[in-house]
Formats: structure tokens, C-alpha cells, sequence
């Protein structure tokens, strides 16, 4: 497409030299791409505007004064040449591509751009770098790619969706995520399943994906309005080129493995602490020797992975092609976990005539994951249940047949005491048997598709329209066993859903180009877009049994006694007449201006739509005749400012009413929405400068931008004693700022020879304030308030464990308390560093604080890639700091129940003097101990890391060998071995430092029992036929 | 055939997207589908009926940590809060622990869930109320059913503001001057009502009952329908009322009311009846819990109270400290309404783990006659009183030889003790333990919260059958702050006008 669209825009700019005393010089240029000829190459005669440009087989004629000494052929995507005049009148050109991060044709939504012509913000990565490592969905391996674009991955468990935040947080309670547009369709981008985490984005097969451009400003995103609030992120798919058919076939295989477990107590160590705990609180022990058993091994697993993909493109002139199937297999480490995708593509385009083309772009996945409950604090949580089990419990008892062999008591409520005289706390199931037999499935059959069509009216003036679907059949399947665990209180329960999401997306524009005046670069397109989505469900479900037989593949009729159903609809719609215009003199000084009007369902009628524009400019210093570095041979300005709104707003959140509510005495309607009609459109102002520079062999980007957004929809809380629904309104009440710096550095530092060593270095820092609310925002964890980032840590200052009698220590204001650990005297008391064994007084409890800001200060990533010879290699690292962490897996992991503990417990306080971080046991006592309903500065750590994220290795055999081997049957071919994830460099105590239990925006950075992150090693072949 | 020129289809083409652009295609303008608007709810008769469902199911179905679950405030959670307030239901996992321990704090859920959705009911049956008058207005309800509907709004506004009163205020037999809780009589419906509701102060304990005895006054004036177990009728609002006035120490007052009611409804001749099925004579009101709509395995009475060894979850067992009681006697048949594995007893009063299908009992008829036996022996007619303790007491032992009698109890403290510990046996693992710790110790009869089973410590059933000492802790002095809960922070964070105050000491 790019081409395409390329080719006829240029093939406007007809420049005629009108010049005396001339000689005429001919020839044609072409290059390894297009060795039959380059069309619309610029040929310009040094130092003046005398030019032409190629015909459709690349030859050209130019007439050039008889002094002129030089040609300068150029053209997007090639390195610009220039050539000596001599004697000859024949110059034949051949051109080299240009792997410069500035010369490239950039998708800027509703169109391309040049690299050179770009003012807004915009970072293209090439998926080349990524699509032969492992991973579940695409995004993840965008981290650390591109400045100002975080991704993080924050769990284990493949369908789990990673966090996709540009340039920021840029919404306190609406929708935070990129908008994602494949092949210039806005994609739903919304988790259709109830039983697992299932990232719609994982529908997608990374290996059909040519490029990606992120969309970072508000010139570049404004086009696409106030959908692009977040950012966007433009996938261009794989496309046939003219030329034989080629075949691709790229497979990897490998394994996936947890990168670290809990360092848990042993089953004697456990009876020690456990006895302890109940001791110190006046209790009878209740544990005993017996096994020393680690349940992380039920759980963790070396994990299978594989993907082929296979691919076919090609074309004539006039109709070109690409076809791909694609499948993966990927096991996670935690079981019984694992994801398979099935996808297929055809991308195909045409010419009827010159001026006529028409095309399309179809493709269909099937992704199935098979999760598992890991809720942080659900009994049956994969990670929550093997970190709390009794460690001096079996797992197994072969006799116990009833259970299938696990030691269960026999009523099936718990775990088997072994030689303990209770079970374990909240009598958690032995989760080897939930693992086997209770089973998360989900399914998505997604297809993804548009039609296009073009018609060149008039010489410069393209109409285009563009229709496009994207469909997602989502079923779920869950079911859960009778005899124990989750499925055990309803005697076995099967749970199956169907949720579709449909949207179709109707784009149609005009584009005008054209040159006046030699000079003058013109730019127009106009257009109308029309979205409408639905969402709907429902499902059945049955519990209560006759048979634990009829649960295994599907709800059978007739097999359960209790039978329930349920559904629910949700539509939107979204429409825009947006124009853009740009302008450029002679490639110098360049000017973008766009205005659009949106409409949104979202909002009430008196506000729903509203107008919004957007500019840049751009100057082209290197161009000036003043500049004359040999040093800098590219220096771009640039500067943009646009207004945007936000559509991710949720459905109606103006509406008032009445919801449908099912209570005990029958089906009624209870309030469910106070009613604002006059929510408005929330606005983003966002400002971006930046500069775009080549020195020598080194490219620099740089860019500082500022993001005001006003007005912001807020779920605004609201006292609980007012009993409104959800205690809270939407309401326009908020304000934020987000400011930063991006800096790109690439370069190719050596180029010798066999050897060549590419460098690729990204920095971005991050500042994100709130200003405005009507009252701050706090949840568990985190708090918010004007004058702070958002989602700051907040909980209870620790001051330690007092050494003369080991009771923990908080701040409760300006001064020190102490929570008494003496049965009969528990209670906050006063504490006197001078008397420390003083609990004489007593004391209010602890106060509250900020503990620490959970958005990361500063991110980047690195990529070094090695060629010598046939070896090529890459290394990419990643990094992020600044921010801070809760670790509340570490806090749980300590608990004073009984329950199995982290093995830092140990340190725990015993004797006078003692000192410790850990306070005196005392069963039961979590709460003041460890004041758990907040934030606690004893488990707040920082977050800052460097990861190495991938080593990748490859060989390409010399062609020479595959011709006298296969005699030609196979074109190249490219073994590789890579590791991912192999290394972290972090002061954390935890598992990871991106573990991350919540993906909001006011509840984050906090680590509760998450499924450590994966580390994969993997072999590959890629193969060309 | 006319050759189809490039030219023509060109301009087909571009006049089709010339269309596209031109036209307007309207997508923007849609309502939800699950919505009905603010002013079309109350349209019909049939949806004033719905809407006032709608309050049943919130007072069943309330918000607990931000979702519908566990049976906040009267589905279940009202028993359970009640009950580990106590000290006759014991507490042997973490679910409740901070419930029976005390260490409650202002941000902890139990406590906060229960304002929370109590409110949230509240609010509802105020839109409710505030809508009756236009319905008749218009012709959409008559009057005798908007007076009915506007009785059972009322109720559930008395009911709620009582259980926050115990929860959150110091007992009325203390000082009723001492802080209530913020009694709400106008909904909060719109943005601009949130600063009206936000200055609603705390007001007195006194103004409280005063208000609550208000609507359950004009509730009984308006109600004509006949008594039915899970609607609130006049038989409710009038047992309620005995219980409210007990509070008060109004004991005239209780006999008042139990005269009005004392022939509709009779206790049952066999205990464990109230709990099978829940349509006896002696079931006044309850809210009722389907297999469809009820707390949850996480909250619902059968599953965290029944056996596990009969598929319940077994989180609350009955206390040793009540089962070992020398003055709960052996052959009472109550005794028999339990189950026992080997690591305790639990009750078998909701015994419906698969389904939990089960009504909440909010008020029995044994209720009401004790209300009105302890008011009788507080007005020292003893006979009367301990002729209305046996009616529930007699029924139980089937031995007319073991009837209490004036001269055997001796005085009316020692009337008055029996009564009391009646309604522990009777009412055990039915939440009104707290209500009664709460006003006794008030008035002085009871120090404080007594101490309780050591949480998790009984953990083998020879606690219940032999004499192994139990372990006991968490008491609370009445003076000791913890005796009532906190404030959520968030209702005062999130006041932005006019927040009201902490209770001391939190």
C-alpha cells in the first residue's frame, strides 16, 4: 500500500526546467529493490531547483546548464546519491536503501508520510526485530522499543494482557490504553472472556505484522481524534510485492520456565514458627512434624513452546498478494496454563487501471488459552494456595482413590491435617487437585478484515473509502469438580458464555496533492468515519451434579440440578468529519493543521459532539542556505499542539436509572446510576517540540512534550453514607499534567568489513501531576491527590520492631507507637526510646502517608545488533526506575495464621535486644501487626531494574551452500537460538519488579501473589523458498 | 453491449465515496439497554413494584469491597457480624477475625461494608418513597397501594438506621445524647443533592430512635396488607418496634406493641421449624435468599456456619463457652438443631450448602415474646414475664417439670438473667447477640464484649465434650473505644462539605 500510494503522489510532482544553454543528460536509475527502474526518483542538478523525476521504468532526461557539475538523485527510502557530471550524457544511477531512522514512509493514519516530512511525534518499529521471539501477543515485545511507549508484562500466565501506557497515564478512571488500528481499522480492544485473562491483542499473529508506527503527540494522534487520547498504535500487516512467489516458512521451539520461586519455610521450619505464633498468643500448638514438602513444585512446570508460520507473497503489476498461516503452542510455566493460536491472512491488491485499485485484507484467528484461577486471595489461587500450604503436609495419598490420590480429608473441605492438629487457614483445597481437575478455558475465533477502494479523479485528487470489520466470537468454558475446591460448596458447577464484540468502521476521504510554483507541497485530505460497536453476551451454567462425569467437555442437559443463565448488551457509536492539511516549501518549512468534529454515544445529547484541532510546524534547518556543516547532515525542528477528547469513557456514564437487580423475593429494578447530563467531553491539550538530527553516522531524536488534560470524566467518589450507586457520579472534575523527555540515539558504530555493529538507544523520563479533583482518591493501596502523581503508595509509616520486646512500630503522626504482643495487654501503646520496654501508655494507632509513586520515573531500552559474516547477534535491554513497589505478596507471605511463611520469618524477634525486621509472632494478630488494610512502608521497596530482555544469536547459511545443497530449492535460510528474559539486575526483593496485581490507573504498583514472569529459551529456522 | 468505459466507473466510484462523505450515518445516538431512565421507573405499576423489589435486593444484596457479594447488609452479613461480635458463635478462620478479635479499624471491609450498603438500601428506599406521591398523582398507583409501599419503604429505612445505630453508636440505655449516625430521608438522586445529603449531620442517639420510631410509626398507620413472611407488613413493623423500644428501655412501650401482634403469629412447637422453609407462624419477617440471588459461598449462612463434613465450609462454629453452659440444658431440643464432626459443632439452622437457598431471619415471633417477657420483669410483673419466657422455653424441653417458675428464679435480676440467656440459646447463630451485648452493657448489666473462645483455637470436638479448659480472649470493656466501630475514613475523606466526626479513639 505504501508504495502504491507513494508512487502516484509523486508521480504529480512533474517538475519542468525551463533553463538556456543546456546540455541534455540521460539514464536510469534503478536500484537492488527495483532493478528494472525506480519511478519518480528526483534527479536535480546541484545547487539549483533545475530537476525531474523518473518515469514509471525509472530512465529520465534532464537538461542541465553547461556549468552544472553535479547530480542529486533521491528518493524516499533510498540514500540520496550524488554524481559527477563528466563528459558522458548518460548517468545510470544505482540507488542503495536507506536504513536511516529519518528517510522512511511513515503510516500516519489516513495515509503515509515521509520520515522527512513528519512535524508530529512519531517512533516506527519494525517488527523484524521481534517477530521470531516467543512471546503470547505482540505489545509485550514493544517494551523498551520505542521512547515514551511502556509496556509491561506483568504476570506469568499467557493471556494475561500486558500494560500499554504512551507517554504516560493519561486518564484517572476513564480508558488508558493506545488506541490499536490494524491496517487502518480501529480494533475493539476489549477482553471478551469472563473465566480468563484474555488479551484480545494475543488474537493477533505477530508474524503478520510488517511495522509498527506509534502515534505519540496530538498533530500525529489528532487524526484520529479523541479516540487517539492514549496514543495510537498503527499495525501495517505483511503485503505482496511484484515479483515471483515467495515462500517463507519460520519456526521456533523451546521452553518456558518461571524466572523465580518464593524461598519458603521448610515443613520442620514451619512447625517451629507455627507453634511459636500460637504460643506467644497464650494458644495450644497446633502443628507437628512431618514431611518437608515445597507445593511450588505442583505447580511450576517446564512449559513446551512452539510456532510455525508460513507465508506466500508475490504479485504482477497489477495485482500483488500475501498469504500466512500461522500456529503457536505456548505452555506456561505455571499449569496447567497454556495458549495455541491458529491464524491465517491473505492481504491482497489490485489495479483495475491507472487510477482505479482496489484491495483487501483479511484474517482469522482462533486462540485458545487454558488458564486456572490465580486470584491474589482466592482459596483455590494457583500462587496464593502453594505459598500458604502446610509444608509439613503431603501432597499425595495414594489411597485416598476418592480424591484421585491427593491428601484431602475426607469430606473433601481441605487439605489432610498430616500430622497437624488443624488445617490449613480458610481451609484451602490441595491445589495438585484443583490444578487436574478443575478447567478455565476460553476461546476466541476473531476475524479481522477491510475493503478498500480507490479512484484517482483527477491528476493529485485520490478518493478513497474503506470499509472495515472486526469481529470477535468469544466462548468460555469453566468447570469446576465436586469433590473439592471451588466447584465443592455447589456440588460441581459448569459454566459456559458466549461473547461476541462487533464493529464495523466505515472510512471514506479525499486527498488532494499537488506542487505549486515548483515549490509549494500541498497536501489535502478530507473525510468522514463512521463506527459503531456492540457488545453482547450471555450464558448458561449449571450446578449441583449427578454425575462428576458430565463435566468434562460441555454442559450436558439433564446433568445438574440448579441451572442459571444471564446477558448483556452494550453498544456505542463514534462518528467524525475530519480534515488534514499539510503544507511544505521546498521540504523546508513544513505546516500541519487538522480539525475534526466527533460525535460519541458516550455523551448526552446537548454535548455529545465536539470540535478539536490540531497543528504543527516544522523547519528544515540543514535545508537553509546558511547551514553548512559537513558534521550535521540532517537538522529538523519541529513543534506541534493539538486538542483531543477521549471516547473511552464507558458506555453511557451520563445516563441515571434503574438496572435490572435479582433478588431473593423476585426480579426487580434497584437505582444504579445518578444521572449527569452535563458531562462533556473531556480535553487533552497536548504540546510536543522536538528535533530530529543526523551527525555523522549517528541519528539523534529528541522531543519534550507536555499533556494537559482537563475536564477529566471521573468516577468521583462520593460519601457511602449518600448510598449512591457505586459511591460515585461521573462527573468532569479532574485535572492532570503529564511532562516529559524522549530521546532516540541509533547508529551504525561499525561498519568494517564482515563486522557491523548497529546501536539503538532509548531514554524517556516521565512526569505525571495531578491538579485538580474534588477530593482525593483512595483505595487500598494507593491514594491520590492534587499536587502528586497519581496512585502514590499510602499506608502506615514502619518504625521498626522495638528490640526490647519485639512489637512492631509505626509513626502515628510525629510520634512512635508500639502494638502490644502480650495476650491480655494487646493494643497501641506509647513507645519511649528511652525506655523501650516501657508499655505503660496507652496510645492512638498509626497514622497514614505517602509512601511512594508507583509510575516509573524513567524508562528506556537498548538494542545492539552484531553482524560478522554469516553470525549476526542481538542483545536488548531494557530499563525503568523511579518508581516504588508494595510488595504485598512478601506482607501475606508473613502472616501470623496458619499458613505457611516466607522464609525471612525466621529472623523473627525472639529475645530481648534482638533486632530484627521482623516483630515478635503472635497468631492471628495481621492486622495491627502488619496493619494489612493499607500501604506499609516496611514492604514498599523501589522498583528500579535493568533487564536484559533478549539474546538472540542467528547463522544464515551462505547461499552458496544452499545452491549446491538443494540447487536452488531454498533461497536463504537463517538458524537462531535466543533467550528471553535471561537476566535482572534490581535491588527488589520480590519476583519481578514489573509483577503487578492491578492494571488501573488509581490502583497500581503493588505485588500480590502475581505468577512470576517467564524466561524462555528457543531454537528457530526461518526459510525462504 | 455498451463497452463499460474506465471513466464512468471512475466517477461511479468517486460519487459513491463523494456519498459516503456528504451523507450523515447515524451511530452516535444510542441508550443503554440496561437502563431504565430516572423518569420513566415509576411509569407503570408494574415498575413501581420492580423498584421496590429493587430495595429488598439491596438490603440482601449489598456492596462489600466494591461488589455484590457476601450478603451485605441483611442477606447474611448481619448475622455474621452480629454473631462474632459475640461470644456464642466462635470464629475458626480469618474470614471474621477481625470481627471477633476486635481489631477492626476504619479501613477495614467488615465494619465498612456494612455502613456502606446499609446506605446504599437506605438511599433506595428513600428514591422509592419520593416517587409514591406523583404515582398516585398521575393515576398510576392507587392510594391504598402507594400506602403500602410507602409502610415497607419505611421499614427498611427504620431497620437499616438500627443496625448502624448498634454498630457505629453507643447504646441508647447510656446516654442518648452520645453521637447517632446521619439519618437519611431524602434521596440522593441527583448531582446536585450531594451536598444536601453531605450536611446531614451525625445527630444524637436519641434523635435516632426517635426517627426510626417515627417511620415505623407511620408505616403502621399505612400498611393494609395481610401479613406475609418476606414483605414487610404491619406484623413486622410492630415486632420491630418491640425490639427498637427494648433498646429505648421503653418497656411499656414493648408491651404496647406486643398486645397489637401477640395473636397473629405463635412460636412453633418444635424449634428447628422457623429454619425449614421459613413460612411458619413464627417467622414475622426474613429476607429471603434463592438458589439465584443469595450471599454467595463467601457469605451465605449455610456455607460459612454448616459442616463441612456435609458440604459446608465450616468458617463459624457454635462456642464451647454456650455449648458447655450448665444452664443450657441437656435435653433441650435445641441442642439437636447442630451438627459435630470431629473438630467441633456447628449449627444446623441453615443447612442448604449447595444451594444456599435459605431466608435471613430478621425478626421471629420468640423474639418478640422474649422482648416482651424481659419488659415485664423490668416492670416487676415477674409472672407475666416468666409465663412468656416458658412459651419459648417449654417448647424446647418437652419436660413441663423443668418450667421456670417465679419462686425458683427468686427475683426479677434473676428473671431478667434467664431471659437473656434464653435468647442466647434460642437465637444463637442468628446474629442478635451483638443488639443485646450492646444495650446490656449500656445500661451497666454487662461489662463489655465477654471474652470469647481463643480465635482458632478450638480445633478438636473434646472442647465441646469433655472438660478441656478453652482457651479465651478478645474481651472488650464497654469504656474500651473498640466496643463500637469506626467511621469508614473513606465517608469522611469523601465528604467534601461537611464530613462528621470519628468515633474517639479511632
Amino acid at each position: 500500500m505504501k508504495k502504491v500510494l507513494l508512487g502516484f503522489a509523486l508521480s504529480f510532482l512533474t517538475i519542468v526546467s525551463v533553463l538556456a544553454q543546456s546540455k541534455t543528460i540521460t539514464g536510469k536509475v534503478t536500484s537492488a529493490e527495483e532493478p528494472e527502474g525506480v519511478p519518480g526518483a528526483s534527479v536535480v542538478v546541484k545547487g539549483t531547483t533545475m530537476g525531474t523525476i523518473t518515469n514509471l521504468d525509472g530512465t529520465y532526461s534532464i537538461s542541465v546548464p553547461e556549468n552544472a557539475s553535479t547530480l542529486v538523485f533521491s528518493f524516499v527510502g533510498y540514500l540520496t546519491k550524488e554524481v559527477t557530471i563528466g563528459a558522458s550524457t548518460v548517468i545510470n544511477v544505482t540507488m542503495d536503501a536507506d536504513v536511516k531512522l529519518l528517510n522512511e514512509v511513515v503510516v500516519v493514519g489516513y495515509g503515509t508520510q515521509e520520515r522527512r516530512e513528519i512535524t508530529g511525534s512519531v517512533t516506527s518499529v519494525n517488527s523484524e526485530a521481534i517477530e521470531n521471539l516467543v512471546a503470547p501477543s505482540f505489545e509485550s515485545q514493544l517494551a523498551g522499543r520505542a521512547p515514551g511507549v511502556q509496556v509491561t508484562t506483568p504476570s506469568g500466565i499467557l493471556g494475561a494482557r500486558p500494560i500499554i501506557r504512551i507517554r504516560g497515564v493519561n486518564s484517572i478512571t476513564s480508558g488508558a490504553n493506545p488506541l490499536i488500528v490494524i491496517d487502518g481499522v480501529p480494533v475493539v480492544d476489549s477482553d471478551r472472556s469472563a473465566v480468563n485473562s484474555s488479551n484480545p491483542l494475543a488474537n493477533i499473529n505477530p508474524a503478520e505484522i510488517e511495522s509498527f508506527e506509534v502515534l505519540k503527540d496530538g498533530s500525529a494522534t489528532a487524526i484520529f481524534g479523541s479516540r487517539a487520547a492514549n496514543g495510537v498504535i498503527l499495525i501495517t500487516t505483511k503485503r505482496g510485492s511484484t515479483g515471483k512467489a515467495k515462500v517463507t516458512y519460520n519456526t521456533s521451539m523451546g521452553i518456558n520456565e518461571e524466572v523465580e520461586r518464593f524461598e519458603l519455610l521448610t515443613g520442620d521450619q514451619f512447625v517451629e514458627i507455627a507453634n511459636e505464633k500460637r504460643a506467644n498468643a497464650n494458644q495450644s500448638p497446633l502443628a507437628n512434624p512431618g514431611e518437608n514438602t515445597d507445593w511450588q513444585d505442583l505447580i511450576y512446570r517446564k512449559g513446551f513452546t512452539q510456532q510455525h508460520n508460513i507465508s506466500i507473497s508475490g504479485g504482477s503489476e497489477a495485482t500483488k498478494y500475501f498469504f500466512g498461516l500461522g500456529f503457536t503452542d505456548q505452555e506456561s510455566p505455571v499449569r496447567p496454563n497454556d495458549l495455541k493460536r491458529y491464524s491465517f491472512r491473505s492481504n491482497i491488491d489490485h489495479s483495475i487501471s491507472k487510477a482505479v485499485r482496489l484491495g483487501t485484507s483479511i484474517s482469522y484467528s482462533l486462540t485458545e488459552i487454558n488458564g486456572l484461577n490465580n486470584g491474589a486471595n482466592s482459596l483455590s489461587g494457583a500462587i496464593y494456595n502453594a505459598t500458604r500450604a502446610l509444608p509439613n503436609v503431603a501432597i499425595y495419598d495414594p489411597a485416598n482413590t476418592a480424591f484421585d490420590g491427593y491428601n484431602v480429608t475426607a469430606n473433601g473441605a481441605t487439605t489432610g491435617f498430616g500430622a497437624n492438629l488443624a488445617g490449613p487457614d480458610n481451609n484451602i483445597p490441595n491445589i495438585g487437585f484443583v490444578l487436574d481437575n478443575n478447567i478455565f478455558r476460553s476461546r476466541a475465533h476473531r476475524v479481522l478484515g477491510n475493503v478498500y477502494g480507490e479512484v484517482d479523479i483527477i491528476a493529485g485528487l485520490t478518493a478513497r473509502t474503506q470499509v472495515g470489520i472486526d469481529l470477535t466470537m468469544a466462548d468460555d468454558f469453566q468447570s469446576l469438580d465436586p469433590r473439592h475446591g471451588d466447584g465443592r460448596g455447589v456440588n460441581g458447577s459448569v459454566y459456559m458464555a458466549y461473547n461476541p464484540a462487533f464493529r464495523w468502521n466505515w472510512q471514506n476521504t479525499l486527498n488532494y496533492q499537488t506542487v505549486i510554483a515548483d515549490n509549494h507541497n500541498l497536501n489535502v485530505t478530507v473525510g468522514a468515519e463512521y463506527q459503531y460497536t456492540k457488545f453482547y453476551s450471555f450464558f448458561g451454567q449449571g450446578q449441583n451434579f449427578s454425575d462428576n462425569f458430565y463435566r468434562q467437555e460441555n454442559l450436558i442437559s439433564g446433568s445438574y440440578n440448579n441451572q442459571f443463565s444471564g446477558g448483556g448488551y452494550v453498544e456505542n457509536g463514534f462518528d467524525s468529519y475530519f480534515s488534514r492539511f499539510n503544507y511544505s516549501f521546498k521540504g523546508k518549512y513544513l505546516a500541519s493543521f487538522s480539525l475534526r468534529n466527533d460525535g460519541i454515544s458516550s455523551l448526552p445529547e446537548a454535548n455529545r459532539r465536539g470540535t478539536f484541532m490540531g497543528g504543527s510546524i516544522g523547519w528544515r534547518l540543514s535545508d537553509e542556505a546558511f547551514f553548512n556543516s559537513e558534521l550535521f547532515s540532517d537538522v529538523k525542528l519541529r513543534a506541534s499542539y493539538a486538542e483531543v477528547g477521549n471516547t473511552e469513557i464507558g458506555s453511557f456514564p451520563y445516563v441515571g436509572g434503574f438496572g435490572p437487580v435479582l433478588g431473593g423475593v423476585g426480579a426487580g429494578i434497584g437505582y444504579s446510576n445518578v444521572a449527569n447530563n452535563g458531562l462533556l467531553w473531556e480535553s487533552s491539550k497536548k504540546f510536543n517540540a522536538g528535533l530530529d538530527m543526523t551527525i555523522g553516522k549517528v541519528t539523534v531524536a529528541l522531543d519534550y512534550f507536555t499533556n494537559d488534560i482537563d475536564g477529566l470524566i471521573l468516577s468521583a467518589p462520593t460519601a457511602p453514607s449518600l448510598g449512591i450507586p457505586g459511591n460515585s457520579i461521573s462527573q468532569n472534575v479532574g485535572a492532570m499534567t503529564n511532562s516529559g523527555l524522549e530521546a532516540r540515539i541509533a547508529s551504525n558504530v561499525i561498519n568494517k568489513g564482515k563486522f557491523s555493529w548497529n546501536t539503538d538507544f532509548n531514554f524517556t523520563w516521565l512526569n505525571n501531576e495531578v491538579t485538580a479533583l474534588v477530593q482525593p482518591l483512595t483505595s487500598t493501596y494507593n491514594r491520590t491527590e492534587v499536587g502528586g502523581p497519581i496512585a502514590q503508595l499510602y499506608g502506615f509509616k514502619w518504625a521498626g520492631v522495638n528490640s526490647a520486646n519485639g512489637n512492631p512500630m509505626y509513626y502515628s503522626g510525629q510520634n512512635i507507637v508500639q502494638y502490644n504482643l502480650v495476650p491480655g495487654a494487646i493494643g497501641w501503646r506509647a513507645y519511649d526510646p528511652a525506655n523501650p520496654g516501657n508499655v505503660a501508655t496507652t496510645a492512638s494507632g498509626p497514622t497514614q502517608e505517602y509512601l511512594g509513586n508507583t509510575l516509573p520515573k524513567w524508562q528506556g531500552g537498548w538494542s545492539n545488533s552484531f553482524t560478522f559474516g554469516n553470525f549476526d547477534a542481538e542483545i536488548f535491554i531494557r530499563y525503568s526506575g523511579g518508581n516504588y513497589i508494595m510488595n504485598e505478596t512478601l506482607r501475606g507471605l508473613l502472616g501470623q495464621g496458619f499458613s505457611n511463611n516466607h522464609a525471612s520469618i525466621l529472623n523473627r524477634w525472639t529475645e530481648s535486644g534482638q533486632v530484627t525486621d521482623i516483630p515478635k509472632l503472635y497468631s492471628g494478630q495481621d492486622a495491627n501487626m502488619f496493619q494489612t488494610s493499607a500501604s506499609n512502608s516496611r514492604f514498599v521497596e523501589k522498583g528500579d531494574f535493568v533487564r536484559v530482555q533478549n539474546i538472540v544469536i542467528g547463522y544464515t547459511v551462505p547461499a552458496t551452500a544452499l545452491q549446491s545443497a538443494f540447487g536452488g530449492a531454498i533461497t536463504n535460510a537463517r538458524f537462531f537460538a535466543q533467550v528471553q528474559n535471561p537476566f535482572l539486575f534490581t535491588q527488589y526483593s520480590g519476583l519481578d519488579p514489573e509483577a503487578n496485581q492491578y492494571s488501573g490507573q488509581l490502583n497500581f504498583g503493588v505485588d500480590w501473589n502475581v505468577a512470576p514472569v517467564i524466561r524462555t529459551y528457543s531454537l528457530g529456522l526461518n526459510v525462504g523458498f | 453491449m455498451k463497452k463499460f468505459s474506465i471513466t464512468n466507473l471512475k466517477l461511479v466510484l468517486a460519487g459513491v465515496a463523494m456519498m459516503g462523505v456528504v451523507s450523515s450515518c447515524e451511530v452516535t445516538d444510542l441508550s443503554p439497554a440496561n437502563l431504565i431512565p430516572d423518569d420513566q421507573a415509576f411509569a407503570t405499576a408494574a415498575r413501581i413494584e420492580s423498584a421496590v423489589l429493587g430495595v429488598y435486593e439491596s438490603a440482601q444484596r449489598g456492596f462489600y469491597l466494591g461488589a455484590v457479594q457476601r450478603g451485605y447488609p441483611f442477606g447474611a452479613a448481619n448475622v455474621e457480624q452480629g454473631d462474632m461480635r459475640g461470644e456464642d458463635m466462635y470464629n475458626d478462620q480469618l474470614f471474621y477475625e477481625v470481627t471477633y478479635v476486635g481489631s477492626y479499624n476504619p479501613q477495614t471491609a467488615n465494619n465498612n461494608g456494612m455502613w456502606i450498603s446499609l446506605y446504599r438500601m437506605i438511599n433506595r428506599a428513600n428514591i422509592v418513597l419520593e416517587n409514591l406521591d406523583a404515582a398516585v398523582a398521575n393515576g398510576v398507583l392507587t392510594q391504598a397501594a402507594a400506602d403500602n409501599y410507602k409502610g415497607e419503604m419505611l421499614f427498611m429505612r427504620a431497620l437499616a438506621h438500627h443496625e448502624l445505630l448498634t454498630h457505629f453508636s453507643r447504646p441508647y440505655s447510656d446516654n442518648p445524647s452520645a453521637p447517632g449516625v446521619p439519618y437519611r430521608t431524602v434521596a440522593i438522586n441527583d448531582v446536585p443533592k450531594v451536598p444536601i445529603g453531605e450536611a446531614v449531620p451525625r445527630g444524637t442517639v436519641a434523635e435516632g430512635y426517635q426517627k426510626i420510631l417515627a417511620d415505623l410509626n407511620e408505616a403502621e398507620a399505612k400498611i393494609t396488607a395481610a401479613n406475609t413472611t418476606f414483605r414487610a407488613r404491619k406484623g413486622a413493623v410492630i415486632a420491630l418496634k418491640t425490639r427498637i423500644k427494648i433498646h429505648m428501655e421503653d418497656w411499656a412501650g414493648v408491651l404496647t406493641e406486643y398486645e397489637k401482634i401477640k395473636s397473629a403469629y405463635a412460636v412453633t412447637p418444635d424449634p428447628i421449624t422457623p429454619f425449614r422453609g421459613g413460612t411458619s407462624t413464627d417467622n414475622i419477617f426474613s429476607f429471603v435468599n434463592t438458589a439465584e440471588s443469595n450471599a454467595g459461598t463467601n457469605g451465605a449462612l449455610s456455607a460459612m456456619y454448616g459442616n463441612p463434613s456435609n458440604g459446608a465450609r465450616g468458617l463459624v462454629k457454635i462456642s464451647p463457652l454456650i455449648w458447655r453452659a450448665s444452664w443450657w440444658l441437656q435435653q433441650d431440643k435445641r441442642r439437636t438443631i447442630t451438627t459435630q464432626n470431629a473438630t467441633g459443632i456447628f449449627t444446623n439452622k441453615y443447612n442448604n450448602p449447595t444451594t444456599l437457598a435459605e431466608p435471613n431471619i430478621i425478626v421471629r415471633f420468640a423474639e418478640v415474646v422474649l422482648n416482651a417477657a424481659e419488659a415485664n420483669a423490668r416492670l416487676g410483673k415477674l409472672t407475666e414475664a416468666v409465663a412468656l419466657l416458658n412459651v419459648v422455653r417449654d417448647r424446647a424441653l418437652g419436660d413441663p417439670t423443668l418450667s421456670f417458675t417465679v419462686a425458683g428464679l427468686g427475683n426479677a435480676d434473676a428473671v431478667i438473667d434467664a431471659i437473656i440467656r434464653e435468647r442466647r440459646i434460642e437465637f444463637l447463630a442468628e446474629g442478635r447477640r451483638w443488639p443485646d451485648i450492646h444495650r446490656l452493657a449500656g445500661e451497666g448489666r454487662m461489662a463489655g464484649v465477654p471474652a470469647k473462645a481463643t480465635s482458632r483455637s478450638i480445633t478438636n470436638i473434646n472442647f465441646y465434650n469433655t472438660d478441656r479448659a478453652i482457651p479465651t480472649d478478645h474481651a472488650i470493656p464497654y469504656a474500651d473505644f473498640r466496643f463500637i466501630w469506626p467511621i469508614p475514613l473513606e465517608e469522611i475523606q469523601t465528604n467534601a462539605t461537611a464530613p462528621i466526626a470519628q468515633n474517639p479513639g479511632y
